[in-house]
């Protein structure tokens, strides 16, 4: 089965591309334009405004957890299989805060007191991941509101792991970078699997586009038109061009947007 | 709906602290405790700053989402920052976190994971210091609130509204603060009418409350007073109230007595709050 697999990303109004706390990670990585045949692994993770380093741990996150379903996809068989995935991060994380302080020591620029209980409670965020087999079958698994559409026939088969835009709210399930209790992350994490057909399209997105994507759906339209327009196009600027004009009108909410589409088609 | 504007560095809020520093502010709290109103309120004070901070903190620094105010009412009314902030009004939350007057070092007790508890110290940013002189001229503070609010709306119109939280004893001594008060309320942004929100700190003893949504277990004219001037709290204000276990109804005002009035800052919607799982 081949696939197309493209990422969009846009930064919040009002903040630097830099700023930006939503992360994406796909293997293999492969140009938008260009098709993959085989196996595909993604992840997506919305790091949470109100904690410290949150892009940085979402970076992390995904940089991880592609690599562990890309090596090992039955990790996302089994919830304590997934939360192994996220302990393997909070070790890594480990490593690279201790680094990140004695920059900020080195740069003379040590840790404020406003900084110290959020270092102290750690870095929050969701994680949402995904596996394409190529035997014609996917898994995946979630914690927090970053969510997973899959689009057959022009209607949607399957949201995972909300259902509903109203149920996305400001406060998501969400992954600490110094929580190590596998048997509570393994708990709250959702499993996800079905099969796939040829012209299939996967959509996995952070909380902004999920709630705009179920919004449309809600009022009977089909979302997955402009987004696999946007996503033929290929272009940053077209992506942030559309978020602007969705948010001016007040349809998606002014956050970090992150899009991942995986197009079967 | 009104309260659901974006609270963000290019539309920040601004919040009014109004502190009684009047001559009965010397006096105990009363009940078990042994300190000061005066110091109360100033740790109150000390204490909302902080985490305010500590809630816009990222790592390149502290973001203006709110620009602050803490006016003391007393022989005088006007800036209670110590410090470099001494003498100004609203402040840039970024400019406050970098400027407290000084960081002292505070003994607490925190639990040792093993059932009991074990000293610990803690850095206690310190911006305002307890003064307690003079009459309680309470009207005059509301009116400063006022123009503070009134100005800030003529250059941020579409913000979330204004919060204006006072700090006292309630024995107002310059005037019935209901009216001024209510003239804090009748300033409004696109989003909703300014709030104004109290806690009163009283030897009067009784039970603390907090956020009730009627007067009847309040117990003075004091505590009733400044109860009835308390705007109701938003929505969502209310509903996060309610799922941090607080018992709250669509009358639920923004009024605490003699009780830790902190989690107000915690109630407001700055983006994904960092919950952990449970």
């Amino acid at each position: 089965m081949w696939a197309y697999v493209s990422t969009l990303s846009v930064h919040k109004d009002g903040a630097t591309p830099e700023e930006c706390e939503d992360a994406a990670g796909v293997v293999p990585v492969i140009e938008s334009d260009e098709p993959t045949d085989g196996a595909v692994s993604v992840a997506v993770s919305d790091g949470a405004s109100e904690s410290l380093l949150a892009g940085p741990w979402a970076r992390l996150l995904v940089e991880s957890t592609v690599e562990a379903v890309r090596a090992k996809p039955e990790v996302l068989h089994s919830d304590s299989g997934f939360a192994r995935v996220v302990l393997d991060a909070v070790d890594d994380w480990d490593e690279w805060l201790a680094a990140y302080i004695a920059g900020r020591e080195a740069e003379d620029r040590p840790i404020k007191w406003y900084e110290q209980p959020g270092l102290d409670r750690g870095a929050y965020a969701t994680l949402l991941a995904f596996h394409l087999t190529d035997v014609g079958l996917w898994h995946a698994a979630a914690l927090g509101d970053s969510c997973l559409f899959q689009v057959r026939s022009d209607r949607l088969l399957r949201a995972f792991p909300v259902e509903t835009a109203v149920a996305l709210g400001t406060s998501p399930a969400l992954l600490n970078s110094r929580n190590r209790n596998e048997g509570l992350i393994a708990s709250k994490a959702g499993l996800a699997n079905g099969d796939y057909e040829e012209g299939d399209q996967f959509f996995l997105g952070t909380d902004a586009i999920a709630h705009w994507f179920l919004s449309e759906v809600e009022q009977d339209d089909c979302p997955w038109e402009v987004l696999r327009d946007l996503s033929a196009i290929g272009s940053q600027e077209a992506f942030a061009k559309w978020v602007a004009d969705e948010r001016a009108s007040g349809r998606m909410k002014n956050d970090d947007v992150t899009l991942v589409h995986v197009d079967l088609g | 709906m009104a309260y659901s504007a974006e609270i963000s560095r290019v539309n920040p809020t601004c919040f009014v602290f109004l502190v009684d520093q009047s001559a009965s502010m010397n006096d105990p709290i009363g009940g078990d405790s042994p300190q000061r109103k005066a110091d109360v309120v100033a740790d109150a004070i000390n204490r909302l700053l902080t985490e305010l901070s500590v809630k816009c903190a990222k790592e390149e620094g502290v973001r203006d989402y709110f620009h602050v105010a803490v006016i003391g009412y007393g022989s005088s009314v006007g800036s209670a920052y110590a410090g470099s902030l001494a003498g100004r009004d609203l402040v840039p939350l970024s400019e406050v976190a970098d400027n407290p007057a000084r960081v002292e070092e505070r003994v607490k007790k925190v639990p040792d994971g093993a059932g009991g508890l074990v000293e610990t110290t803690t850095r206690f940013p310190v911006w305002m210091d307890p003064v307690a002189n003079a009459g309680t001229p309470m009207c005059r503070a509301l009116q400063y609130a006022e123009s503070i609010v009134a100005k800030w709306l003529v250059d941020h119109p579409g913000c979330f509204p204004p919060i204006v939280l006072n700090l006292t004893d309630g024995e107002s001594t310059d005037g019935d603060p209901d009216a001024p008060a209510a003239g804090i309320r009748a300033h409004a942004s696109a989003d909703g009418a300014a709030l104004l929100f109290n806690l009163h700190v009283s030897a009067g003893g009784g039970e603390p409350v907090t956020f009730p949504d009627a007067d009847g277990g309040l117990p003075d004219a004091y505590s009733r007073t400044l109860f009835n001037m308390s705007s109701v709290l938003p929505t969502d204000m209310r509903s996060y109230a309610a799922t941090q276990g607080f018992s709250v109804s669509d009358a639920t005002r923004g009024f605490v007595y003699n009780a830790d009035i902190a989690s107000i800052v915690q109630f407001l919607d700055i983006g994904t709050r960092a919950t952990d799982l449970r």
